[in-house]
């Protein structure tokens, strides 16, 4: 009786023991058994590297989950304890399955699992063994989830080799994704998706399907369908975001596989184009891409943002690069004010002729942004050859209306009695040219429905860019609709031509604008250069279109024309092709500086508030800005008090990083006023009409 | 030649209205719906109008809804919204075929237990409500502003993990976007990668 009862409590004892016993190497639940191993097969030497890594064997049907663990569940995470100088590296993630749960997909792993880790020892190393504690904790799940820990205790020997689990660590290794070698990745995007091309693949991979693994969570869509197609030796996919994105990366490193390469490869992804703003704030319209669930036709935000765009287009008559046009357009009703037909379906003519040039720049800027590009609502007037044309183009007319050529003696007959014989196709294309020179226009409140355009699918691009276009030609279409309207209208007379000869001089205006923007973009000798060309076509124009010369005089100055035109274009060619930045523009003294994204971030590093101006010579709005609320002396007095540095982009030429600046700032065109704080607070974005209470007060709440 | 276009216009629509896990993104119009809460009265979105209101994917099987729950976390939330005049719906989108499913009186039942307080709590077993709103996770938040438009969609907190320890030095999302919503401000973290057990729909 007394034996058994020893017997008993010893066994009770024997039982009891392990559970006061240090951590040991293995922790085993319902669902795992997870263990700490380790492969040093040459034990440990001084300033060498050792494996260890946590081996999770898991009950069938059980998973754990990748560094991505997909659309739920959480990464296995390891804290190790080691002794000084001993550092351990990030797990070396093997090549994870794709696991499907309904309409979810998570990326995990079952069966047998070894996730290595590099233990680096330090030069010094010189004891008997390495200590290793280490704190576990994982995501085990089935249909339910269990999170599990636990710790875990080895003690490596320094002068003995550790191989037991020489093959799992060699099977590990061999599961983890290849390095890229060859294969290049790089994805843009478009229309809700990204649209990845992968190069340098290996040859057996081709024609094969592939599968993506990205290791940044939160950007596609893990469960959506992604079409994909190899051409040639290029493999192609369009992988669609997640409605609910939550990261904008420009590098995303992913693992593609294969069937017969489970272990894949690992490239890195390089994302080029304007991410969409996730869950834009209130004050500007998100992106709208319509549910396919309940809610019918197009949302809110977009018609606010048509409603934006339809006010901008009527204000934009107003702006000083449309009111030559303008006038051009009122000339036309005096001369028909009679006949009502005729009026109304040269409004609708101009109408049309606006509307479709606002969609073809649409059309076209999507065209690019497709193709890569950066570019912004201005680009036209960036380039100094589009300006001389414009130039050009608006002297001539000039010259025209002030009598000094008729444009029946220039063009054959056909054409001229073509002109006239079609009136509509002639307001169509004055609603071409007023938008040809609006664009850089933009007026203040449409400079967020067009930042917004820019990221939009195409077909709301489209609809916002085309509603524009109909408020810009609706004063004209108003006055061409109501019979009330035109009949107010005076009748033809003499006046007409006195009118005629008065409306050049806004065209001479505007070439005057268009000479100082070259003057902005090339230097005075541009400018002078420009006017030479102007000199020498309007000497041609004249030459040819004066009536009352004869054949021989008209040849002879039409030679001499044509001559001047070409020494004044040898001048004035290459004087464009300076590529060179132009002088920076007189500032008022020293106090701006020009604009680089590093600027800003060492000035923001080092606790400055920074204030930035995106500008251009073309933008009359900036310009307005410049010599009034930026010249006044409390402003830049403000400015100096709280050590704001000022730093000016000029966008008056092309410029890449300005363009994505912008973007990234939610706008398309300039000015854009940037006031970035102190801390790491949200930059404010002032309007753009900048007045003086605005920026002092912004300045105050600093 | 014609039937072949009718039949592939009709096909077409129906692919296209086929439950498709295409589902919302924050800044458009939250979709509606309607379902029968614990209680068995029908509850819709319609009934809120002009009200903020808080959606709340639950499971409490799950063991991140039990770290918000049993810590009090969850709870103390939704009392906090309440008491602002928000409308707080908690959603099970639970199928009836999981493991972990729980009837209408059992969920209720349970509910009531951890302190919640919920405007209603909604069964979504055969998932429409999950889908619609791209619902991955248990817990799963979203804000839909007074306007009938969604300001935030994500997780509940910044510290993705079943410790309860994590809470008090987490960030909370959805007090957060409260916060900012009711105050007229734009949302500042919009839309946040949620984090828990996958919902458990129907295959």
């Amino acid at each position: 009786m007394r034996l058994l009862r020893h017997l008993l409590s010893t066994l009770a004892l024997g039982l009891a023991l392990p559970a006061f016993a240090a951590a040991s190497a293995v922790v085993t639940t319902e669902q795992v058994r997870a263990e700490l191993v380790v492969h040093a097969p040459q034990g440990i030497t001084p300033g060498s590297e050792v494996w260890v890594g946590l081996a999770i064997d898991h009950q069938p049907h059980w998973h754990t989950y990748w560094k991505n663990p997909g659309d739920s569940g959480l990464p296995t995470t390891l804290q190790w304890q080691l002794p000084a100088g001993v550092s351990a590296a990030e797990i070396d993630w093997p090549t994870p399955q794709r696991l499907p749960i309904g309409p979810l997909v998570n990326y995990g792993y079952e069966g047998k699992l070894l996730l290595p880790v590099r233990l680096a020892v330090p030069a010094g190393f010189a004891a008997d063994s390495l200590p290793v504690k280490l704190h576990a904790d994982w995501l085990v799940c089935k249909d339910v989830c269990i999170p599990e820990s636990g710790e875990f205790a080895l003690d490596i020997p320094a002068r003995a080799a550790s191989m037991g689990r020489g093959a799992d660590f060699d099977a590990a290794l061999a599961a983890r994704p290849a390095p890229a070698a060859g294969a290049r990745a790089s994805a843009s995007l478009a229309d809700g998706a990204l649209a990845l091309r992968v190069d340098g693949l290996p040859a057996a991979w081709q024609g094969k399907p592939v599968a993506f693994f990205p290791e940044t969570g939160g950007v596609i869509d893990n469960a959506a369908k992604a079409s994909a197609s190899w051409q040639g030796a290029q493999w192609n996919v369009r992988l669609p975001l997640s409605d609910q994105r939550s990261e904008s990366p420009t590098i995303m490193p992913a693992v593609l596989t294969t069937p017969g390469e489970p272990r894949g490869l690992r490239v890195e992804v390089a994302i080029s184009g304007i991410w969409p703003a996730p869950g834009a704030p209130a004050a500007a319209p998100a992106a709208a891409v319509a549910p396919v669930a309940p809610a019918a036709g197009a949302s809110l935000s977009l018609a606010a943002a048509m409603l934006f765009a339809l006010l901008g287009g009527v204000l934009l008559n107003l702006m000083p690069c449309v009111f030559p046009v303008l006038s051009l357009k009122v000339l036309g009703f005096a001369s028909h004010a009679h006949d009502r037909r005729a009026v109304v379906a040269s409004g609708l003519a101009y109408t049309a002729g606006v509307v479709l040039s606002f969609v073809g720049l649409a059309a076209a800027l999507l065209l690019l942004r497709a193709g890569g590009e950066q570019l912004g609502w201005g680009f036209q007037l960036q380039s100094p050859a589009v300006i001389a044309v414009l130039a050009a183009l608006f002297t001539l007319i000039g010259l025209n209306l002030a009598g000094v050529f008729e444009f029946g003696s220039v063009l054959p007959s056909e054409l001229a009695t073509l002109r006239a014989k079609h009136p509509l196709i002639d307001s169509l294309l004055t609603g071409v040219l007023a938008v040809a020179v609006a664009s850089p226009c933009t007026a203040p409140f449409m400079g967020a429905s067009l930042g917004l355009a820019a990221t939009l699918p195409a077909a709301e691009a489209l609809a916002i860019f085309a509603t524009l276009g109909l408020g810009m030609a609706l004063p004209y279409l108003a006055a061409s609709l109501w019979p009330g309207l035109a009949r107010a209208l005076p009748r033809p007379g003499v006046w007409m031509a006195r009118f005629k000869v008065l409306m050049a001089f806004p065209m001479f205006a505007t070439v005057i604008w268009l000479v100082w923007v070259i003057g902005q973009q090339t230097g005075i000798d541009g400018a002078a250069a420009l006017l030479a060309t102007l000199l020498a076509i309007a000497f041609i124009a004249w030459a040819l279109g004066t009536p009352g010369i004869g054949g021989i005089a008209r040849a002879a100055f039409g030679a001499v024309g044509v001559l001047g035109l070409a020494a004044a274009l040898a001048w004035m060619l290459p004087a464009f092709d300076a590529a060179a930045a132009p002088a920076p523009h007189a500032e008022s003294g020293a106090a701006w500086q020009p604009w680089s994204e590093q600027r800003v971030a060492e000035l923001r590093a080092a606790g400055k508030p920074v204030f930035v101006d995106f500008t251009a010579a073309w933008c009359v709005t900036c310009q307005v800005n410049k010599r009034t609320t930026l010249s006044k002396p409390e402003v830049m007095a403000d400015f100096a008090s709280r050590g704001v540095v000022l730093l000016r982009a000029d966008w008056t030429r092309r410029d890449a990083a300005i363009s994505a600046e912008l973007a990234r700032l939610g706008r398309n065109g300039v000015p854009v006023y940037v006031l970035y704080g102190t801390g790491s607070s949200a930059p404010q974005v002032l309007s753009e009409i900048l007045s003086v209470s605005q920026v002092r007060d912004a300045l105050a709440r600093l | 030649m014609r039937s072949i276009v009718r039949l592939t216009a009709v096909a077409a629509t129906l692919a296209v209205a086929l439950p498709v896990f295409a589902s919302v993104s924050v800044g458009q119009p939250a979709p509606a719906f309607s379902a029968t809460d614990t209680a068995g009265k029908t509850v819709s979105l319609a009934d809120f109008k002009g009200k903020t209101v808080v959606l709340e994917w639950i499971n409490p099987g799950c063991p991140f809804v039990q770290k918000h729950y049993n810590s009090a976390n969850m709870p103390a939330t939704q009392k906090k919204a309440l008491s602002e005049g928000v409308v707080w719906l908690a959603v099970n989108s639970t199928n009836t075929g999981a493991s972990d499913y729980l009837a209408p009186t059992q969920l209720a039942g349970w509910m009531q237990s951890k302190g919640a307080a919920t405007t209603a709590t909604l069964m979504d077993a055969d998932g429409r409500i999950g889908r619609a709103y791209g619902a991955r996770t248990t817990p799963h938040m979203y804000v839909i502003d007074a306007q009938g438009k969604l300001v935030y969609a994500g997780a509940i907190d910044s510290k993705p993990s079943t410790n309860p320890a994590d809470i008090k030095t987490a960030t909370n999302y959805v007090n957060q976007a409260l916060g900012e919503t009711l105050a007229g401000k734009p949302v500042s973290v919009a839309t946040t990668q949620s984090y828990g057990c996958s919902v458990k729909y129907s295959d």
